[in-house]
């Protein structure tokens, strides 16, 4: 191939010439180039190698189905691997390269592959699992692990950075009336009839410019624009460089728009591409068609490419792509391009496979007629075509031509992905010789080419009628077809007995022999067929080489085409990156962060935050010098002395009012709350129907039919969704209704000897935080010194005299200054997770560690909790033998027989001497304990404590550090009868 | 009383216009000093509740679900079959007790966040997160949402031009990072508005 920029013609902008790099090499273009184009124009003609033979890969189309000219573009972080140079829109500064080669593609050692190549038909990676023949037969390799990584090496595509994707990416929704795919002169007619008709239209456009084959006819141009300028009066939202990648159910369109891809220096604020959800009404597919090659010896070869790639490079990028041109074809679509050529300067042979054309031969042409290409001769660059005729059912060599570009033609493949993603069959046309795309029992219409229309006059009609059918008008589409004179199937040229690499997949390096030999091996299913080539798995999809693929196939079973089958198209159509599909949910967005109203407040006091489901909550706030393990100790410390303020607004609340609301939770809880008097608070648990633990938490009786309940922060959302779940299923005839007011309130608890006096002096009322006033458990409403209205609770986790104090959340600031001032006085601190988890271990509460879905109420203790003489959820179930056997795992607590040490959460309990399997039982948490002075621990051990009466058990983790010696003890370790909690 | 601190306060003040230069295609602001009550009812106190909400905020009638209803004291947004919501400046008095049997008010004033988002290019903005069609015709000024933000429900509303969030308090700001963040590309100002009836409420 002899490629040169002409002095005129195309659709590239002389006036802005383009600096890109290609290999290091400094090249120019033309803004409106794609980097095929440039480089072409550039006459580079190795572009790439091939995947398993290191063959050199020059450009053979000027689209997606790119199969040659496979590149990596960008540095960096933003290297990009597998880019088709044909869809790359040519930038100022854009840093491209070759790719799996080495040195460069120009001069790859790796071509050293090819002359293996009888060693690596299709299979061999299976067949490399079979064990060196005669050493390892029948028993399998084990020398695979070390030749893995040599295959793994050798073949490939392009690497990706290792670096962070320093790009933006957003997801978006569009809805409209009928979505139209294809901006060619189908597609751009199907939009402008649906806007004039007054529907809301979305034209997606793959190109950076609208037109599709009539951006390759400088003939078309005044049609070409005044149709787009009209689609753009009538309203239609055009949306280019945007891929519909995939059609999902209810007419939901998957599109990837390339915002920024095209820019020398995109704005920060930017994001690379958007990631598009449209629902349409309707949708109308003008997606084109795609040309087809044919396989024969060296079809790969640089300088081999379909015919009318030939007229795009020529007529919209102004470039002549060889000097003498063979065109060989099967039908009419190939002759203008040649007639073009010819005009232009090169000198044009068609070589037609049928005996006469159907069109009339352009001025300057010659024709060979019945010759079908059969080997193209050079390496890196195309020198001659040996062309073949037909000898019976065979061929028979028919001389030679020289020339520089082979332009082949061996039909159209109408795009029928998209219709395919919807479960569309596709249905083989024996005259057309392509698959269309059979009915679908959605809105989706298929226009133009991508319906098998194959002339300009009818892809126009097509459109026009294809948009009244979905507007659900009554249309009359054109048949498909068009061409005077049939095509002549040709898929692939041999002759008998002579080996060629005549590739079927190219971006795979499946041959026709590969094809063959999957035959031979059994693999004649088209699934299988698929799965043991790696045929149309590239990242191309089969775009180029499944039809001839499957007519290969079906004639080594001597079927037609049809009965063999075709795959699936899935999405999507081209490929689409990750940070696509991610969008904004990245980093610190990966989920959503929940904040407590305190949380900036407890940042300033210098709070070390930690995840509590999607809460950020304050783990331990550390004094100058101080490390985790200092501040926890010398936290839980001050609130057992004197008083501790910790956030618990993340815990999770429910209002639940109406006046069934007491008999709602008494169903719910496994204790009563029928009963409960206003002004007070309760201790609830709640099972699941199976009978396990699902929540606990202390609920408010704030008014007659007005209740306050609280779950476990993790829980919240789970124990919401439960509640309303009994409500609209199970017992619709409650008048109850269920609100989270999670958010509604700051909560804080007051924990510690002085935590009355605390509370009292931010009070307006002192005494309402009497003991007389606010006796344990009690519930009242209260207002702050500054008129903020809240409630108190008389309720501890910590076992300490303790109140929550909650008020509206936009006053928790206000609130937790008032207190904060206060506790100061006492010497007071604020504590955090990890100090509130010591002092709960202390006194053998349980939380989400010990409550994990596994235990029964009386597994963690609770037993007394569970009514005897009411119905409540999970009842029924938790009475199940196996839940009452007498040794399942029981709560208790733990301590080091040596006090000195320590043992880890997560450790196996066993007995001594019989450290294996499950053990009897596990820790669920440990912590030191300043208040007795040693690490203790609370955990699940079988028949519980009782049962272990001095009896030593062995704390056992294996993975972390030494067995241990521990004591199995009560779980309340700390002020077993509460007297501190109710002084 | 003491001072207020939204949910928002500490990040809504960007000072300048940021992202893409030229006028801003989006104006996010905190809306403050409002109180939202939740006012519930029984199938068969419908009527009578919807009646009582909509004296409370002085409209014709309480409007119907996916609807809102402005009135000279407040704003009626249906969030769900049984259940209104009752916008009013924060100072106003609680509604009058109902009885458990008619129905139940519950105060979520500090419960939500509420985002007025603005500007040529507001529906874009909230459609890279909201999967809602909210073209003129389909999502008109009074239309009232229930949705999913990041995977957060919230309460979306269209009043004249503007769109209104509103968001669980404590996402909010997580959220509205989100928006800020994604509206960079149509240039952003944000800032906080005090809370006032809407012009053209039946006053």
């Amino acid at each position: 191939m002899t490629a040169r920029r002409l002095d005129q013609g195309g659709r590239i902008d002389r006036a802005t010439p383009l600096t890109f790099r290609w290999d290091g090499k400094e090249l120019t273009g033309y803004a409106g180039d794609t980097l095929a184009s440039a480089l072409m124009a550039n006459g580079e003609r190795v572009l790439g190698r091939s995947f398993k033979y290191h063959r050199p890969r020059g450009i053979m189309s000027a689209g997606v189905e790119e199969s040659g000219a496979i590149v990596s573009v960008g540095q960096g972080a933003r290297q990009e691997p597998n880019v088709k140079a044909t869809m790359q829109e040519l930038y100022e500064g854009l840093e491209t390269r070759g790719q799996n080669a080495w040195p460069n593609v120009r001069r790859d050692l790796g071509a050293v592959n090819g002359l293996f190549g009888r060693f690596l038909a299709a299979g061999f990676y299976y067949k490399t699992f079979m064990g060196v023949p005669l050493f390892e037969w029948g028993r399998g390799t084990g020398l695979w692990m070390k030749y893995e990584t040599l295959i793994r090496k050798a073949a490939g595509m392009g690497r990706a950075s290792r670096e962070a994707d320093p790009d933006q990416y957003d997801h978006a929704h569009a809805f409209c009336d009928v979505l139209v795919v294809g901006g060619g002169p189908a597609g751009l007619r199907a939009a402008l009839t649906a806007a004039e008709a007054g529907r809301d239209v979305i034209l997606v456009e793959q190109d950076f410019e609208l037109g599709g084959d009539l951006l390759n006819d400088p003939a078309g141009e005044a049609e070409r624009g005044a149709l787009v300028r009209s689609v753009e009066r009538a309203g239609v939202r055009v949306m280019t460089r945007t891929t519909a990648f995939g059609l999902y159910d209810m007419g939901v369109a998957g599109l990837v728009e390339r915002v920024s891809d095209h820019l020398s220096a995109p704005a920060a604020y930017l994001p690379r591409q958007r990631f598009w959800t449209v629902r349409a009404g309707a949708t109308v597919l003008a997606t084109g068609a795609l040309e087809r090659s044919v396989a024969f010896g060296g079809n790969d070869r640089p300088g081999v490419m379909t015919a009318n790639s030939g007229r795009s490079y020529l007529n919209r990028y102004g470039i002549l792509p060889g000097e003498r041109i063979v065109v060989a074809t099967t039908n009419d679509s190939a002759y203008v391009t040649a007639g073009e050529l010819a005009a232009a300067g090169a000198e044009v042979t068609i070589a037609e496979a049928r005996n006469a054309p159907g069109c009339e031969l352009p001025a300057g042409v010659t024709l060979r007629t019945g010759v079908a290409p059969l080997k193209a001769e050079g390496r890196s660059k195309l020198r001659a075509l040996r062309l073949a005729r037909p000898n019976g059912a065979g061929w028979q060599a028919a001389g030679r031509e020289a020339c520089d570009l082979l332009l082949v033609s061996g039909g159209w493949s109408p795009v029928v992905n998209l219709a395919s993603h919807r479960g569309v069959k596709p249905e083989w046309d024996a005259e057309l010789a392509c698959f269309l795309a059979g009915d679908c029992d959605e809105p989706v219409y298929m226009a133009g080419s991508a319906a098998g229309v194959w002339t300009r006059e009818a892809c126009e009609t097509s459109g026009v009628e294809v948009a009244k059918r979905a507007m659900g008008l009554a249309s009359n589409p054109p048949a498909a077809g068009g061409w005077t004179a049939p095509i002549r199937p040709l898929y692939e040229v041999r002759l008998p007995g002579r080996k060629a690499k005549a590739f079927v997949d190219p971006q795979h390096d499946v041959t026709c022999s590969d094809v063959r030999l999957a035959h031979q091996e059994g693999f004649v299913s088209v699934e299988h067929l698929k799965r043991y080539t790696t045929l149309g798995m590239a990242t191309d999809q089969g775009k180029m080489g499944n039809i001839i693929g499957l007519a290969l196939m079906a004639e080594a079973l001597g079927k037609e085409i049809p009965a063999v089958g075709t795959t699936r198209f899935r999405p999507p159509y081209t490929p689409v990156a990750i940070g696509a599909l991610a969008g904004r949910n990245v980093h610190g967005h990966f989920k959503p962060l929940r904040r407590t109203p305190l949380h900036d407040w407890n940042l300033r006091q210098g709070a070390t935050m930690t995840d509590a489901g999607l809460w950020h909550r304050p783990w331990y706030f550390a004094g100058p010098g101080e490390t985790l393990g200092d501040a926890y100790v010398r936290e839980a410390a001050t609130v057992r002395q004197t008083v501790g303020i910790c956030d618990v607004s993340s815990l999770g609340k429910i209002a639940v009012q109406g006046p069934d609301a007491a008999e709602f939770l008494n169903r719910v809880y496994t204790n009563g709350f029928a009963k409960l008097a206003i002004g007070k608070a309760r201790y609830g648990i709640m099972l699941r129907d199976d009978g396990m633990v699902m929540d606990d938490g202390t609920t408010w009786r704030i008014g007659e039919a007005d209740f306050l309940m609280t779950t476990t922060t993790t829980n919240a959302g789970r124990v919401m969704v439960w509640l309303e779940e009994l409500l609209q299923l199970r017992w619709p005839e409650l008048k109850v209704h269920v609100t989270s007011v999670t958010d509604q309130w700051a909560g804080v608890s007051v924990a510690g000897p002085k935590s009355r006096a605390v509370v009292a002096a931010c009070l307006r009322d002192p005494d309402s935080v009497s003991h007389e006033t606010l006796p344990f458990m009690g519930v009242a409403p209260v207002v702050l010194r500054d008129g903020t209205e809240g409630l108190i609770a008389r309720i501890s986790f910590s076992g300490e005299l303790a109140f929550e104090l909650y008020v509206p959340g936009n006053y928790g600031e206000a609130m937790m200054e008032q207190l904060w001032t206060a506790a100061a006085r006492h010497e007071g601190c604020l504590y955090g997770l990890e100090a509130l988890g010591t002092l709960r271990i202390e006194k053998g509460h349980v939380t989400g560690a010990e409550l994990d879905g596994r235990v029964t109420i009386r597994d963690a203790g609770l037993g007394g909790m569970a009514s005897t003489k009411k119905p409540y959820i999970g009842k029924a179930l938790q009475e199940r033998p196996e839940l009452q056997r007498p040794d399942r795992p029981r709560l208790v607590g733990i301590l080091p027989k040596d006090r000195s040490k320590t043992f880890n959460g997560g450790a196996l309990l066993c007995k001594p001497g019989a450290q294996s399997g499950f053990g009897e039982g596990w820790v669920t948490a440990v912590t030191h304990s300043p208040a007795l002075g040693h690490w203790i621990g609370l955990g699940y051990i079988s028949g519980g404590h009782d049962q272990w009466v001095g009896q030593l058990a062995i704390a056992a983790d294996p993975v972390r550090g030494e067995p241990v010696e521990v004591e199995i003890v009560s779980p309340h370790m700390f002020d077993p009868e509460g007297v501190r909690m109710h002084g | 009383m003491a001072d207020q601190v939204t949910a928002l306060r500490a990040y809504h003040d960007l000072g300048e216009k940021a992202g893409r230069p030229g006028p801003a295609g989006v104006t996010l602001r905190e809306v403050s000093g409002f109180s939202l009550t939740q006012i519930a009812c029984w199938p068969e106190t419908l009527t009578e509740v919807g009646a009582m909400a909509a004296q409370v905020a002085e409209c014709t009638e309480a409007p119907a679900p996916g609807q809102l209803a402005s009135g000279a004291q407040g704003m009626l947004l249906r969030v769900e079959p049984l259940k209104w919501w009752l916008i009013r400046e924060a100072d106003r008095q609680p509604i009058a007790d109902m009885a458990a049997e008619v129905g139940a008010a519950l105060d979520l004033s500090s419960a939500r966040t509420w985002v007025r988002v603005e500007g040529e290019d507001a529906s874009m903005l909230l459609n890279h997160f909201l999967p809602l069609d909210l073209r003129p015709q389909a999502f008109p000024p009074g239309s009232v949402a229930s949705t999913a933000f990041h995977h957060v429900g919230i309460t979306l509303w269209r009043s004249g031009e503007a769109f209104e969030l509103a968001l669980p308090r404590s996402f909010a700001a997580s959220l509205w990072e989100l928006l800020v963040d994604s509206a960079q590309q149509y240039g952003v100002v944000t800032g906080e508005v005090a809370y006032e009836l809407e012009e053209g409420s039946e006053k």
